[in-house]
């Protein structure tokens, strides 16, 4: 691919940038870990509260109530479970030591839309999510400015 | 017509009717002397099917499995431990009956408010035809308990009676407060109305008189019923009741707008107080009448109620479990 | 950077030969008829039922991952639906063709000679998905239907009329197919120029017509080809030939057409509804979208509706709009809104693929239960029955799905950039639109 001098320090400073945004650590609030205790109403098919907030290091406790059959509540990359029958609200305790934004499912089948019935744990920021958002937004700026053809058509 | 396409053909048409028939065969096959119950919420059907029938000494093959959520399925009056159905899988099960009679095989985890009517029969007969039991009805009926009626207790405590406290005071305490007979028959509040006016123990406090009366209610459980109390309490009647026996299950509120009124909160004293195991025997048995109160008396035994009656009473009474 | 398969003869002889074509077909019509047969017969619990399990985790899987990706229509080459419609039709199954034409035999009208029915089906079958991914006796009703459609189209029309107009798997396929590495062309134009008898496209002693009433000689994207081979079996010159080239070259060619930039318009936004709906924690609008024939759902339709049909259309005819004004173009916006549709080809494809890796991902452990035990019955046929439910690799499915996102994007822009060389109109409002909508769709998966 023929680039000009110019184009070449745009996509290696594209290229850095693109590296910063992914890989840089960010500077992370350290509160001191809570314990967190939330009361989780499992029903065909959502949870309520369907999104649970935690800062990293908290010891997170969800007591799941079943309204309605039997439910589970598995989160996904902690791999931690629980299930409940109605009458008897079961708990879960695990440490929120992974950041970032994770979904927690039904993992007892409870009726057609069993597989979505989803919520989400949110512990700290969801990083990924705003790197994602920046590597994107470089990635369409880099797409602009580097690809002359797009400016050659008398730009405003 | 050349013999590739004739061969081809034939290909088609065998490989067709074999790949639909032979699943069709296999289950069939598999299933001769094989009872097939598909489990389904009672709003939709219950038990398929939902009565069997078996002969004594046979063994009965069942394959259960569930159509919708999570059930799990039991007999009545029997110690087997409930086997889970699951909702696509397939639970194999053997019973063998020793006795002719009509069983009844029932939900055990709860599968939406009207869980309790998913229940079925198993008509057991053969064998030798022993005389047939006489039953004796239950104390209710022989009391003449009117047990949808209200029943406040005339009296209640000012605090938190105490088995334990109790104790001290039980040598002064005759010997027919402590009858099975008595406890069953008698509410707290009666008790203690009965006991405030021994005069063998005018000497107490109110509230020693009622912790006696909290003692009595003790020494008619044992630790063992209680926590098989607490267990069945918890899997059976907390839904509806709360799990601390308030009337607050999670099924309460539609109890109260099918039926108008809230389940029993045992947690309150002033109706709890008012009630005699019998009465609470009573309304276990027989369930109901339009309140949404299951049945249980085809579930479980007389000493299994019993033991669950003594745990209902340690929600705001004596020297509970918990 | 086109280079052509078909010049090793070894891979020529392979793709000629009906006798490997035929059993790989067979064995997809078997899992087919299985399908419907576990729909129909077996537990309604889907995740333990073949049909479900391996229709729309297995086969959706392969289909959106790998064959659209990398081999265009290839599914279509194997697809079992056309097979015995078009055996009635010819009357063979092996057999070249007699001279008679058998059956009706009528040519499809030309009216409705595009792809706005495929977008009708589709959308039909996008707005009851709900109900479809769960329940396996409605994956069975839909899947019989299909068949039962594609036979009685046989019997009327010619070729496979199913195929080309009605199958709402076809209506997607071929548009992303734009977007793969592998096509079929002919070598030489002039000598297809000079061929009398077009056996290409009219059949001959060795060979059917194409099915896919497409003219070898005119291909000039990979839209309606359906990689059926005949017309390499037929050409009498040798001068069908399948070649890799770049991805996406067929996405800069100019398009004027509606219907095709309408289907981008209704998978891009499908896939972001699907992942709003299914992947997010809001029950209301699941149950919304599950429970048909109720006022809830109707809202739910018409809102999906006016968002794939009205909101996105109109949103990216404003971005055209702007980009004309800004480069004082006097090309009218309605041959840049076709134009540019066409990048989001590769923006939609990769928006499907990064929802199916959540999808497949998380219930993937299903299809070694459902090997064993088809039907919910109990069977333990491999030994996997009892494979207790885990999802599988949820640490790497976010770097992943941002990763297909972007290059999505990039590839969506660099396609934009092309296509505004040639409609001269300037992309960059195009690529705002773009850069917008991925954003969006990241917030959903993420």
């Amino acid at each position: 691919m023929k680039l000009s001098r110019k184009q070449w320090s745009y996509f290696i400073l594209a290229g850095l940038a693109g590296a910063v945004i992914a890989f840089a650590p960010l500077p992370v609030r350290v509160a001191p870990p809570t314990q967190r205790i939330f009361r989780v109403e499992a029903s065909q098919f959502a949870y309520s509260p369907a999104v649970l907030t935690v800062d990293p290091g908290d010891t997170v406790t969800i007591e799941l109530v079943s309204m309605d059959v039997v439910h589970g509540l598995y989160v996904d990359s902690y791999g931690v479970s629980v299930t409940a029958d109605p009458g008897q609200t079961a708990r879960l305790t695990f440490t929120a030591d992974r950041s970032g934004s994770f979904r927690f499912r039904c993992n007892v089948t409870c009726g057609a839309l069993h597989p979505f019935m989803i919520g989400k744990l949110r512990v700290g920021p969801n990083t990924l999510l705003w790197r994602a958002i920046g590597l994107t937004v470089l990635a369409a700026l880099t797409a602009i400015i580097l690809f002359p053809r797009l400016s050659n058509v008398e730009a405003a | 017509m050349k013999r590739s396409e004739i061969l081809s053909r034939l290909l088609v048409i065998a490989g067709v009717l074999i790949m639909l028939s032979v699943p069709l065969a296999v289950h069939f096959y598999n299933g001769q002397n094989i009872v097939e119950i598909h489990g389904r919420v009672a709003e939709s059907g219950g038990w398929s099917p939902s009565s069997i029938e078996a002969k004594v000494g046979v063994p009965l093959h069942l394959h259960l499995t569930s159509d919708d959520v999570m059930h799990s399925f039991a007999i009545g009056q029997s110690d087997m431990a409930p086997v889970d159905v699951a909702p696509g899988k397939m639970t194999e099960l053997t019973l063998t009956f020793d006795k002719p009679g009509t069983y009844m095989y029932y939900c055990t985890r709860w599968c939406g408010p009207n869980h309790w009517r998913m229940r079925g029969t198993i008509e057991v007969s053969g064998g030798s035809s022993d005389a047939p039991q006489l039953v004796s009805p239950p104390l209710y009926m022989t009391l003449n308990l009117n047990i949808d009626a209200p029943h406040p207790a005339p009296v209640t405590p000012a605090d938190r009676p105490s088995a334990l406290r109790g104790a001290a005071f039980a040598a002064m305490l005759s010997s027919n407060y402590l009858m099975p007979d008595y406890y069953r028959t008698h509410s707290p509040a009666q008790s203690y109305l009965n006991l405030r006016a021994d005069s063998a123990l005018s000497s107490l406090s109110d509230p020693n008189v009622w912790d006696l009366v909290a003692y009595i209610w003790q020494s008619n459980t044992t630790p063992d019923g209680l926590a098989k109390g607490q267990r069945l309490f918890a899997q059976n009647c907390a839904a509806c009741h709360g799990e601390l026996g308030e009337g607050n299950g999670v099924f309460a509120a539609g109890v109260k707008a099918q039926t108008g009124k809230l389940p029993a909160n045992f947690a309150d004293p002033a109706s709890m107080l008012g009630a005699s195991p019998a009465l609470l025997q009573g309304k276990i048995l027989r369930g109901g009448m339009g309140t949404g109160m299951p049945y249980w008396g085809p579930i479980f035994s007389d000493e299994t109620i019993w033991g669950i009656i003594g745990y209902l009473y340690t929600f705001k009474f004596g020297e509970g479990q918990r | 950077m086109r280079s052509e398969l078909t010049r090793f003869p070894f891979v020529k002889s392979l793709l000629k030969n009906r006798w490997l074509q035929l059993p790989v077909s067979f064995v997809m019509l078997a899992g087919f008829l299985f399908a419907i047969l576990s729909g129909f017969a077996g537990t309604p619990i889907g995740n333990h039922n073949f049909s479900i399990v391996f229709v729309w985790i297995a086969w959706w899987a392969i289909l959106i991952l790998v064959a659209v990706p990398f081999f265009g229509r290839g599914w279509c080459a194997v697809c079992p639906i056309p097979l015995p419609g078009e055996w009635l039709q010819r009357g063979a199954i092996l057999e070249p063709p007699s001279r008679k034409p058998r059956w009706l035999n009528l040519r499809w009208p030309n009216k409705l000679r595009n792809i706005w029915l495929q977008n009708l089906t589709f959308t039909l079958v996008a707005l009851f998905s709900s109900v479809i991914l769960t329940t396996p006796k409605v994956t069975a009703i839909i899947l019989s239907a299909m068949l039962f459609l594609a036979v009685g189209m046989s019997i009327v029309f010619e070729r496979r009329t199913f195929c080309r107009y009605l199958c709402p798997v076809g209506g997607f396929i071929g548009l992303y197919a734009q977007a793969a590495p592998i096509e079929l062309r002919v070598k030489d134009k002039q000598a297809c120029a000079a061929c009398k008898d077009k056996p290409c496209y009219n059949g001959s002693q060795v060979g059917y017509g194409c099915p896919w009433d497409v003219f070898p000689g005119g291909l000039t994207k990979n839209t309606y080809c359906g990689l059926c081979m005949e017309c390499l079996r037929t050409c009498p010159y040798d001068n069908i030939a399948i070649n890799t080239r770049p991805f996406a070259a067929d996405l800069v060619k100019p398009s004027r057409k509606m219907d095709e930039a309408f289907k981008a318009f209704i998978m891009l936004g499908a896939a972001m509804v699907y992942a709003g709906v299914l992947l997010g924690p809001w029950g209301a609008l699941k149950s919304a979208a599950y429970s048909v024939g109720t006022v809830a759902w109707f809202g739910y339709g018409m809102a999906f509706l006016a968002f794939i049909f009205g909101l996105l259309p109109a949103l990216f005819w404003l971005a055209v709009k702007l980009g004309q004004e800004l480069s004082k173009s006097d090309v009218p916006a309605r041959h840049g809104f076709a134009a540019f549709a066409k990048a989001l080809v590769p923006l939609g494809l990769m928006f499907w693929v990064a929802f199916s890796l959540s999808f497949v991902l998380t219930n993937a452990s299903y299809i070694l239960v459902a090997l064993s035990d088809p039907f919910g019955w109990g069977w333990n046929l491999f030994g996997t029955a009892a494979v207790t439910w885990q999802p599988y690799l949820t640490t790497a499915l976010v770097p992943l799905q941002t990763l297909v996102l972007i290059g999505g994007l990039l590839w969506s822009v660099c396609t934009a950039q092309k296509i505004g060389t040639e409609v001269k109109i300037l992309p960059v409002p195009i690529v705002v639109f773009s850069t917008l909508v991925t954003l969006a769709m990241l917030g959903l998966l993420l």
